[in-house]
């Protein structure tokens, strides 16, 4: 026995209470937010900067109050985390999230002049900061509830609903409902424009890159000079991709009308569709080449000798190996060009980038954000599904 | 029948099997024994074309395997390799079936082979048939391999290393287990190993391979009892010779028939090897045994003078 053991163990005052210091510490920051900064704001029209509110004006006391103690409520559980507090927080956290419209709603009876048709109501930076906050608690209670994709993407679909149907009615004093009430048929047809791109690009390349990825493994000469060029094309700007692009491409428009009847030109979608294939490329290519690569030789060679021809083997046994890292390349693709398309709107081929940088020409932040919040909702609908895709396909359910 | 004459491969300049010859007797079981490198599995992956001979025939059943379509000859050739090579996103029962769907077989007669086979290899179909690879214990896995290349019933099976991943307990019960297997089906088969007690315990005909040659060949007791140099006495195990050697023959096949009177001594069952019968004489300060039969009936006696008598007179003997 040492001298260590023989030494009274000093015993902790708090022993056996291991609070989760992540949601108390995010519990603790949506309560500093939701009290020190502007919860709201409003302004008399479009083009005024608007005037903050704090929580007591937007909320008034009873709503203020009960703010609090439902995200109080939050901290509370998480000092004592158990797998049903877990639940009951994962709970709380997509109740809260689907009351803020609600709560939004009862701002714009508190703030709002009925008299002033231009008066509009803006998210404050608590509302942003407590959004985001809960979209990190969601985070964590997903790892420790051990959850798969699905599950949160599921009840965040259920949330983003709520504030759907809060912003069809009875929402319509809120900046962002306006943005899109007067321009809803724009932004629709602006969403499919923006799917359209996404989709053409990231299959254009899968097929594309399928191929690349098969031509390195028989000619091993053409590996390295195609990487090389694929991750050079990655280090261009977007933005100068597109410009480089415009010259040549409106050059070929004039010279041959052929082309020209097809659509070819220096603006709009094919310049466009170029540089997100280029830029899609890469990521497809190297995941797709590692993905075929990384099937156990043990395993091809047993095919081989059991009497498996060419065509057999790669059907059957390596593409099957290898579809779930080559699903894992067309998530982070097709996430990458998601983003890109934004930009594509610069040049003309529309998509929700149009929004973003009229809204920045024309400082209404808030029709930014009609462009840039379906951007980042589709990012994330398409990352979840590819991805519970991909591990649906592990093979023979390893997981 | 599988053979081999002045048979070369050579990579680029190197040789890896240097002009070998050997023939395998329809139903034998041939063992390729040697240290790594010593172009021992490459000699058997040129039998099913995984890899072209540079130079000799290899001829099956009378015909040169050039002739035939690789595919089609792999078909009908079962292979076993060290780390199963099962593939992991089927299942147990459908790795199995490969060859049979490959050769076209009826979807319910590919079903009852698989059932069949697994029966064989002591896998019950519903307790492992759904099952994937990564489920199984090594030795499971490597049943499993041992019936996928016996699924579409080949007269030749080539098995590389096939027990050379697994712990000793288990790569010992494979081998009893395959030595069965093999007593029942009679297949010609070419195996592939290091390890000179498997080597010993599972052949008919030994090959020892060194640098790409044939060093030696012949029957496992030939071998022990006249190893050609001493790169093939120190794989036969030196000293431990004569002890392998009595571990190759049986007790029934050495004892006299039983005298008129019986001195009580030790039983011995006739099927236990000679080896068994020295351990036993030493452990009970006896140079005497008695034979039994499976009934422990006493048929015969066996005592050391006829034992250490008979190695000497058995030069040679193929075994059994």
């Amino acid at each position: 026995m040492s001298l260590m053991d023989a030494l009274p163990t000093p015993r902790l005052r708090w022993e056996g209470w291991h609070p989760n210091v992540v949601l108390v510490s995010l519990s603790l920051i949506m309560l500093a937010a939701f009290w020190l900064l502007d919860v709201v704001s409003m302004a008399p029209n479009r083009i005024v900067l608007g005037t903050g509110h704090g929580a007591l004006e937007a909320f008034g006391w009873p709503g203020a109050l009960l703010a609090t103690l439902l995200l109080s409520f939050i901290g509370i559980l998480a000092c004592q985390p158990t797998h049903r507090h877990y639940r009951a927080l994962l709970a709380a956290v997509i109740v809260i999230m689907a009351l803020m419209p609600v709560g939004l709603m009862a701002s714009s009876y508190l703030l709002i002049d009925p008299e002033m048709p231009q008066a509009r109501l803006g998210m404050g930076a608590a509302y942003w900061v407590v959004l985001f906050v809960l979209l990190l608690c969601l985070v964590e209670l997903r790892l420790r509830l051990n959850l798969t994709r699905v599950w949160p993407t599921l009840l965040l679909c259920g949330v983003a609903l709520m504030w759907w149907l809060c912003a069809a009615f009875g929402l319509e004093t809120l900046a962002l409902v306006q943005e899109f009430k007067a321009r809803d048929q724009q932004f629709l047809s602006a969403v499919a424009q923006h799917i359209k791109l996404v989709s053409i690009a990231v299959s254009v390349s899968i097929v594309l890159g399928l191929a690349l990825a098969m031509l390195m493994r028989r000619y091993a000469r053409l590996q390295k000079g195609a990487f090389a060029v694929l991750n050079f094309l990655q280090t261009i700007p977007s933005l100068a991709l597109f410009g480089l692009l415009l010259a040549p491409l409106a050059w070929l428009a004039t010279n041959v009308p052929f082309l020209a009847q097809l659509g070819v030109s220096g603006i709009g979608t094919t310049p466009a569709l170029i540089a997100l294939i280029g830029y899609s490329l890469l990521p497809i290519v190297r995941n797709t080449y590692t993905a075929l690569e990384q099937v156990s030789p043990d395993t091809l060679e047993a095919a081989k000798g059991m009497g498996m021809r060419a065509g057999q083997r790669f059907w059957q046994v390596r593409l099957p190996l290898a579809l779930p890292v080559l699903l894992e390349g067309v998530r982070i693709t097709t996430v990458q060009a998601i983003g890109l398309t934004a930009v594509a709107a610069l040049i003309g081929a529309g998509g929700l980038g149009t929004f973003i940088f009229q809204g920045l020409g024309q400082a209404a932040m808030d029709m930014v954000l009609l462009g840039a919040l379906p951007i980042l909702m589709l990012a994330l609908v398409v990352d979840a599904g590819l991805g519970a895709l991909a591990e649906a396909l592990r093979p023979g359910g390893t997981r | 029948m599988i053979e081999l004459s002045h048979v070369s491969k050579r990579f680029g300049d190197e040789t890896a099997v240097d002009d070998i010859s050997l023939r395998v007797a329809k139903g034998k079981f041939c063992a390729l024994v040697g240290t790594s490198g010593c172009g021992k599995s490459t000699t058997l992956r040129m039998i099913n074309r995984l890899i072209e001979h540079s130079e000799g025939d290899i001829i099956l059943d009378g015909q040169a395997i050039d002739a035939y379509d690789p595919v089609k000859l792999r078909r009908r050739i079962g292979y076993v390799i060290q780390h199963t090579g099962l593939f992991p996103h089927w299942n147990v029962a459908r790795n199995i079936g490969l060859v049979p769907r490959l050769l076209k077989w009826s979807a319910t007669d590919v079903q009852s082979r698989v059932a069949e086979l697994m029966h064989l290899l002591g896998l019950p179909v519903d307790e492992f048939g759904h099952k994937y690879p990564h489920q199984l214990s090594g030795g499971q896995a490597q049943r499993v391999g041992v019936a996928r290349a016996l699924a579409a019933d080949p007269d030749i099976l080539l098995m590389d290393e096939p027990f050379g991943a697994l712990d000793p307990i288990t790569r010992e019960k494979l081998q009893d287990e395959l030595a069965k297997l093999q007593a029942r089906l009679h297949k010609t088969v070419v195996f592939v190993t290091h390890d000179m007690d498997e080597a010993l315990k599972l052949a008919d005909h030994l090959v020892v391979m060194r640098e790409g040659r044939i060093v030696q060949q012949g029957s496992p007791l030939a071998l022990l009892q006249s190893p050609a140099d001493p790169f093939v006495e120190s794989l036969l195990g030196g000293l431990e010779r004569g002890l392998k050697q009595a571990a190759l023959t049986r007790v029934k096949d050495h004892m006299t028939s039983m005298g008129p009177t019986l001195p009580a001594q030790s039983r011995i069952p006739g099927t236990f090897s000679l080896r068994q019968a020295l351990s036993m004489m030493l452990r009970d300060h006896s140079d005497r045994l008695t034979v039994v039969d499976q009934h422990d009936v006493p048929v015969g006696e066996l005592s050391l003078r006829r034992i250490i008598k008979e190695a000497q007179l058995d030069n040679g003997n193929p075994r059994e």
